[in-house]
């Protein structure tokens, strides 16, 4: 048997200390020899700071204990996103995590919701969904006990800070054997007869030699596109927004468990609000605002006094058309981006790690391997790509040149065909590979206003009479589970998750 | 007759016809109007749903009304924990049994630690020891039970299932019409009507055909049959005193393969060779094997054999025709244009055909094949990328790659390429963060837990009779 791979992940941010604690977590015990490179000069990017429900299957497989996670990172709980303006200015609604209501002898509810409303009987569907309700409280609870019932059935993320998890993991993983190496790369030595990358040389001298890159390096690409020159699928035709300014400002009041995004005339903000302060920042497209107007914007719709300058970033939509080339696996803002609208960031690093662990080269770089991680990576962030798209153009907006410029534009089939699908009668095709189920594309397809002319014929079996008292039924368990929920501030303290640090004020 | 614009018409009164009229009956209101055409007796095909069910049918047989205890007390159904591939192409012989997911030792999936070890799968597999023994009892909830592992569907005779739905549909809210239908009018919709042989006309806002490999409403609107290879099918019917094991078996023959299959008072036999080969005799029919390219054309569908029909080794025509079924109910349009409906039920009926196919291609695959028609032309598929990638990477590494809802589970698979004798080359390396004589024991145990279990799992016949007897005592208070 060879010995294990040498691995060196190149870059610290979140990407490259979520890798390395996965590795070194998963490997650790089979010899794995795990270098991270990484350089105080460089600052990280750390867009997402809101997660996804899978990020709670990551730290567990980690063996990470909540609670600690929580006061290290200043985290909170999200229960959903709610998004503002998107429909038309003035609306708002929650996706959150979780079905809407129970199904109706294994009838969809969204259907029999659907035919309630045309007879006028329905309340609004978020009514009859316990983590819309508990959001908009600012209440909070872990699930627990039977997941078929109201109360019960939904999931829950995290909002952290994300320079403060990778400093989290960075202990975790050096306390599994991760080397730490200080530097920036100054010379990459490739194989003069496979190609493949075999030692990065610091400015220090330094030099690391490992049979398996992680490039972790954020949009530069050091390894995967400087290196390599794989190339990237653009992907702005259909998310044209390339810049965004971030800025994190002071938090008064409840604690809400949900991040919001607020559609803007030329792009979206975000609001994430964490245990001691609020991150805040504005995605857009530079074709149709300036970086000052952007700027201005954001600054004048803060809830809080500013704690930094604003951090402006540069991206462009897409994806490296080889996530894992030659013996470079790309991880995070080196393998692609899709913004942060529904939290996919860290998802995506996720997915990579997982795939990552599952097709391991641990017997050299097989290109079967690479193969099938690429597959499933492209279908993973197309998937997403798709999700993303339909919150531009399930919109009835148009007093801007961005948003008429997705009136105008031509979807890709498999969405227009999903759009078709909903509009006609519900229905939402399902797939099992991709991270978006049918209660997302339901949420977002609702709450901006995109209403099914009819309903699936088999909730017409029952009368409007007894749909009504099922459904009356349901949003009733749901009113009274949130009332006897807690607040989240009082939960987190109960829980014993409260981080010990005081809400961060500006210097005055 | 009149027309509404809530009508369906269902062609076929088959195992599929009478599974989808019941199924809608239940699933529709009283402003649907249901219709189904044809005389009692289904077609002679009907035997190639085969004799076995997987597991998944257990839900959808209820919703149908088609209880256990009824099935046991109305019909010769038995238990089955899989098929007992003998002798297959290659030389293997092994247990395709039904088990819900395999552990996880230190990390790595059961499959890693096998491989590392050079340790067989079946002894481990708590379903093929139960089957193999010839013993049966329903997998307990109790997770710490080894027996809750297995999971079980149906020995079945499709025509006495069809039956059992034929009294249900008539005393169903679906009308009836004893008449086959003799010419069909179709228009740009594509049916226009139907003319009976009793001289009826019927129009309805949709068709399902459910005529079996006759095909003989979808035909005269789409002609996209795929045809793959013709084969001839001979069935056996002996009665038995005892009832034999609770799996379906298959052994290749050099001229095809022969299934017997253990219902309550009868063993059923059914060989298939190749039609080029075949002797005729008086009990074989030809079965055409093959599919429409799109089942839903117009305001047609076709479902079970009249869209596709696959060879009943494993319980695939069976969660084909179920998916058929479920598909239709989920997709019954809800007003007078059918696109939506009609493109979203084509595109997961080919999803479902595809990943059904690709087992069947993985099961008769052969390097080693016999000389004989059958076997060569089996193999003559064109190669799949979808199938090549599976099998590449569990030889490489015991990595399962799986497509969307694809109907044959994880477990399915590996059981298939275990028993097929497909080892991979290498296995998870966490698999080593467990000591060999750590690994070992587990494994051991887990093999010694069954061998444990088995002897005090009664046998399939007595369990059968025993739970009838109760079941009857219940039924009479």
């Amino acid at each position: 048997m060879p010995p294990f791979p040498r691995i060196c992940i190149l870059g610290g941010g979140s990407a490259g200390w979520m890798t390395a604690a996965a590795l070194a977590s998963k490997f650790h015990r089979v010899g794995a020899d795990l270098t991270l490179i990484e350089s105080d000069q460089i600052g990280t990017v750390g867009v997402g700071e809101a997660t996804l429900p899978h990020i709670r299957f990551f730290n567990r497989t980690l063996g990470i204990d909540e609670r600690t996670f929580m006061k290290s990172t200043e985290a909170t709980f999200k229960l959903g996103i709610e998004f503002c303006d998107w429909g038309k200015k003035g609306d708002r609604y929650i996706h959150p995590f979780g079905d809407y209501g129970l199904p109706v002898d294994g009838l969809d509810f969204h259907q029999a919701w659907l035919k309630l409303r045309q007879a006028g009987k329905a309340h609004r569907i978020d009514d009859y969904s316990f983590p819309i309700l508990a959001a908009e409280e600012d209440r909070f609870k872990i699930p627990e006990g039977d997941v078929n019932e109201v109360g019960s059935n939904f999931g829950y993320a995290y909002q952290f800070d994300s320079s403060l998890y990778a400093k989290f993991l960075r202990g975790f993983s050096e306390a599994r054997g991760v080397k730490r190496v200080e530097g920036r790369v100054a010379d990459i030595k490739l194989g003069a007869t496979t190609g493949h990358v075999e030692a990065l040389t610091l400015e220090n001298g330094l030099q690391v030699e490992a049979d398996v890159f992680v490039d972790c390096s954020g949009f530069r690409g050091v390894l995967i596109e400087q290196t390599l020159e794989t190339g990237y699928d653009d992907w702005s035709e259909w998310l044209p927004c390339n810049r965004a300014v971030a800025i994190p400002c002071e938090s008064h009041g409840e604690l809400s468990p949900y991040t919001r995004a607020t559609a803007r005339t030329s792009g979206w903000q975000w609001r994430i609000p964490l245990q001691h302060r609020t991150g805040n920042g504005h995605v857009y497209c530079s074709d149709f605002i300036s970086d000052d107007e952007a700027t201005a914007q954001l600054l004048g719709s803060l809830e809080g006094t500013p704690l930094a300058h604003p951090n402006q970033l540069y991206f462009k939509t897409g994806r490296r058309k080889k996530f894992w080339n030659r013996n470079v696996v790309s991880i995070g803002l080196s393998a692609g981006f899709l913004e942060p609208l529904e939290s996919t960031s860290i998802h995506l690093i996720q997915e990579g790690i997982t795939t990552l662990i599952e097709l391991f080269p641990s017997e050299g770089v097989n290109s079967l391997d690479v193969d099938e991680y690429n597959r499933r990576m492209g279908l993973n962030f197309e998937r997403v790509r798709d999700f993303l798209l339909l919150h531009y153009i399930a919109t009835q907006r148009d007093d801007s040149e961005m948003w008429r410029h997705f009136r105008a534009l031509k979807l890709p089939d498999s969405l227009e065909e999903r759009l078709q699908a909903w509009l006609s009668r519900g229905h939402i095709p399902a797939y099992e590979f991709g991270v978006f189920l049918p209660p997302s594309w339901l949420a977002v397809m609702m709450g901006q206003n995109l209403m099914p002319t009819d309903h699936d014929p088999r909730v017409d079996r029952y009368d409007a009479t007894d749909l009504h008292q099922r459904l009356e039924a349901i949003r009733m368990d749901t009113r009274a589970a949130v009332s006897a929920t807690p607040r989240q501030a009082d939960f987190l303290a109960q829980y014993g998750a409260a981080s010990q640090s005081p809400r961060a004020r500006a210097a005055t | 007759m009149t027309q509404t614009q809530n009508s369906i018409a269902i062609i076929g009164r088959g195992l599929a016809g009478n599974l989808a009229a019941l199924a809608l009956s239940k699933s529709l209101g009283a402003d649907w109007r249901i219709l189904q055409l044809g005389t009692s007796d289904g077609p002679l095909e009907d035997s190639f749903y085969g004799r076995v069910t997987a597991p998944t049918a257990y839900n959808f047989l209820r919703s149908v009304g088609l209880e256990e205890p009824r099935l046991l007390l109305g019909s010769a159904t038995t238990f089955s924990l899989g098929s007992h591939f003998k002798h297959w192409v290659g030389g293997a012989s092994w247990m395709q049994c039904h088990h819900s997911p395999l552990p996880t030792l230190a990390t790595a999936p059961l499959r890693h630690q096998l491989t590392r070890l050079k340790l067989d799968l079946e002894p481990l597999l708590v379903s093929a020891q139960v089957a193999k023994a010839g013993r049966f009892a329903h997998p307990p909830e109790d997770p710490n039970t080894i027996l809750s592992r297995a999971e079980y569907g149906y020995q079945f005779d499709p025509m006495e299932w069809a039956a059992l739905l034929d009294h249900d549909v008539a005393d169903s809210t679906v009308e009836r019409i004893e008449s086959e239908v003799r010419s069909i009018e179709t228009s740009d919709n594509g049916i226009a009507s139907l003319a009976l042989e009793n001289g009826d006309v019927i129009t309805a806002s949709l068709y399902v055909d459910a005529s079996g490999p006759g095909r003989q409403a979808c035909l005269a609107v789409s002609a996209g049959f795929a045809g793959d290879r013709t084969v001839s099918a001979t069935t056996h019917t002996a009665p038995a005193s005892q009832i034999g094991p609770a799996c379906q078996i298959v052994e290749a023959t050099p001229e095809g393969w022969t299934s017997t299959t253990f219902l309550q008072n009868r063993t059923l036999d059914l060989s298939v060779s190749s039609y080029s080969e075949t002797s005729t005799n008086g009990d074989s029919y030809l079965v055409g094997l093959g599919q429409l390219e799109t089942a839903w054309t117009g305001n047609c569908v076709a479902i079970g054999h009249a869209a596709a029909v696959v060879e009943p080794l494993t319980p695939a025509p069976m969660m084909m025709l179920q998916r058929d079924v479920e598909r239709l109910l989920a997709l019954v349009p809800s007003g007078v244009s059918m696109d939506v409906e009609r493109r979203e039920y084509n595109r997961q009926y080919r999803d479902d055909i595809a990943h059904i196919s690709l087992f069947l291609a993985a099961l008769l695959k052969s390097d080693d094949m016999p000389e004989a028609g059958y076997w060569r032309e089996a193999q003559s598929h064109q190669p799949d990328e979808r199938l090549e990638r599976k099998l590449a990477h569990f030889e490489h590494r015991g990595l399962l790659v799986s497509y969307d809802l694809e109907p044959f589970n994880e477990e399915d698979w590996t059981i298939l390429h275990w028993g097929k004798g497909l080892r991979p080359r290498q296995y998870d390396r966490t698999a080593d963060a467990m000591i060999d004589t750590e690994a070992s024991q587990t494994v051991a145990q887990i093999r010694q837990s069954i061998e444990q279990i088995v002897p005090r799992i009664p046998p399939h016949g007595l369990y059968v009779t025993k739970l009838k007897q109760y079941l009857e005592r219940l039924a009479h208070g």
